[in-house]
């Protein structure tokens, strides 16, 4: 009698607790169309970067610093916002962190590989694609592969066990061999080792692949959707503008060109 | 597989950074976590009437939470009710109430197989039973402890590294950071990693084994 006594309090704990964690989540700052004010207050952009994804958010051990694509159009905001480039601060985020810092207000906007889906709309506001991502090919230079088209079902395709980009294959080019592999630094052994023809994944990583080993590349379009977007609070409909702003400046003034070519080693598909 | 690469000066300087904030955060939550459990324990041993149920409750809520739970409350819950700390701060926190719940259980364990022939016979003595406690059970309970409290410890250290959810740069943090470089640096740095890991914790191991050859 006295165990389920205890149990009876225990479980109310745990429901209170639950329930307070419940309540914190639908706190949304009702605010905001001064969300810029404060950030011109504040004097310093805050924006959440990945500091571990190559070419996009990577810390430099040596220097310190975080360097890539997603830092770079950081940078070019923190400049219509607020005049200067280096009026950042860049925060670490992951993808399970991400959107409970933006909603805690901790930072201003996400940066970081953060593909444009209905669900996560409901929980943040996106500006414009600024990043067209989409699943592609990764072959050996000079292989007869230059995009989907040339795959049959002849070609063994590489890929991660269980992703999406594998289904996706599948999808596209009926009888495809597919061999899969625990991740994807094991597929990009097997492709080096001659095992198939050509590795598929998002074509953020294998640009990644590609700039470690100048004898593989990116071939072709991408042939799926992956629409990387910056976040922001929902109803800070004034940043969203700026930063849409800001994109659409740097698309006219070539600048995006620069910084894509930069990081990705090649122009951007129109 | 790129040892050179890998094992750059920047490389290991880097990781070096990371060791030394995972020895921070284990050393700060042992020292607290061995200072809260000692209170909690000697509480629930000596059966003081609210505040001993009390906390049986918080240990037992505790301890049957998983750790990355309450590394992402303290992170994200506790800012949105006013507290506001840092990460370094919120992952000592977290670490400290999850190990003084486990060191809680040690302490009370410990000082529960003390003899209680020894009890009767301080009493009978003229000992009171604060005095008990203090000069015969707590000496002899704290030596039967060491052996379980030293495993806790070094589990707490190898917890360190769920501070990862939430990008504390620790040892494990720093190492995904050099593994983002290049894919050919993945074996080398874990296994580096696996080895700076394990040579803290069999010191621990081995000062552990100095204290209960001296306690005996």
């Amino acid at each position: 009698m006295k165990m389920s006594k205890l149990g009876k309090l225990l479980s109310v704990m745990m429901v209170v607790s639950l329930l307070v964690l419940a309540g914190c989540g639908n706190k949304n700052n009702s605010a905001s169309s001064d969300a810029i004010s404060k950030i011109k207050e504040h004097g310093k952009l805050v924006v959440g970067v990945k500091f571990d994804t190559k070419l996009f958010g990577l810390k430099d051990p040596a220097s310190g610093n975080v360097e890539g694509f997603d830092i770079d159009i950081s940078k070019a905001i923190a400049k219509h916002i607020l005049g200067d480039e280096n009026a950042i601060e860049l925060k670490e985020v992951t993808s399970k962190t991400r959107i409970p810092m933006l909603n805690n207000g901790e930072i201003d906007m996400i940066v970081a590989t953060m593909t444009i889906t209905e669900e996560r709309k409901k929980e943040v506001d996106f500006s414009d694609v600024y990043f067209q991502a989409g699943q592609s090919l990764l072959v050996k230079k000079g292989s007869p592969i230059t995009g989907i088209q040339d795959a049959t079902k002849d070609t063994t395709i590489l890929g991660s066990k269980g992703s999406t980009s594998i289904k996706n294959i599948k999808e596209k080019v009926e009888g495809i061999k597919v061999l899969e592999f625990d991740n994807y630094q094991d597929a990009f052994s097997a492709l080096k080792a001659g095992k198939g023809d050509a590795l598929t994944t998002d074509d953020a990583i294998l640009y990644g692949m590609a700039a470690q080993d100048p004898g593989y590349e990116v071939v072709g379009e991408p042939f799926t959707d992956e629409p990387y977007g910056i976040a922001m609070q929902k109803g800070n409909t004034d940043v969203v503008k700026a930063v849409n702003d800001t994109l659409a400046e740097l698309k006219a003034n070539g600048e995006y060109d620069k910084i894509y070519e930069k990081w990705i080693g090649k122009a951007p598909t129109k | 597989m790129d040892f050179a690469g890998a094992y750059s000066p920047e490389n290991l300087k880097f990781l070096l950074d990371g060791l030394y904030i995972t020895l921070i955060v284990a050393f700060a939550a042992i020292v607290l976590s061995f200072i809260l459990g000692c209170v909690i324990g000697v509480i629930r041993y000596t059966k003081v009437p609210v505040l001993s149920p009390i906390m049986f409750v918080f240990v037992e809520l505790i301890r049957n939470l998983p750790l990355l739970l309450l590394i992402f409350f303290i992170r994200f819950a506790l800012p949105e009710v006013g507290i506001k700390m840092g990460l370094i701060t919120a992952a000592i926190a977290a670490l400290t109430i999850f190990e003084a719940a486990m060191i809680a259980e040690i302490v009370r364990g410990g000082l529960a197989s003390v003899d209680k022939g020894q009890i009767e016979a301080a009493r009978s003595s003229g000992l009171s039973s604060f005095q008990t406690l203090w000069h015969i059970v707590l000496p002899q309970g704290l030596r039967r402890m060491v052996p379980p409290l030293v495993s806790q410890f070094i589990s707490l250290l190898k917890d360190t590294s769920l501070a990862v959810v939430i990008s504390l740069p620790e040892l494990m943090h720093n190492a995904q950071i050099v593994i983002g470089h290049g894919y050919t640096y993945t074996i080398p740095t874990l296994i580096l990693v696996a080895v700076i890991y394990f040579t803290v914790n069999f010191m621990l191991s081995i000062v552990s084994r100095r204290l209960e050859s001296k306690s005996i």
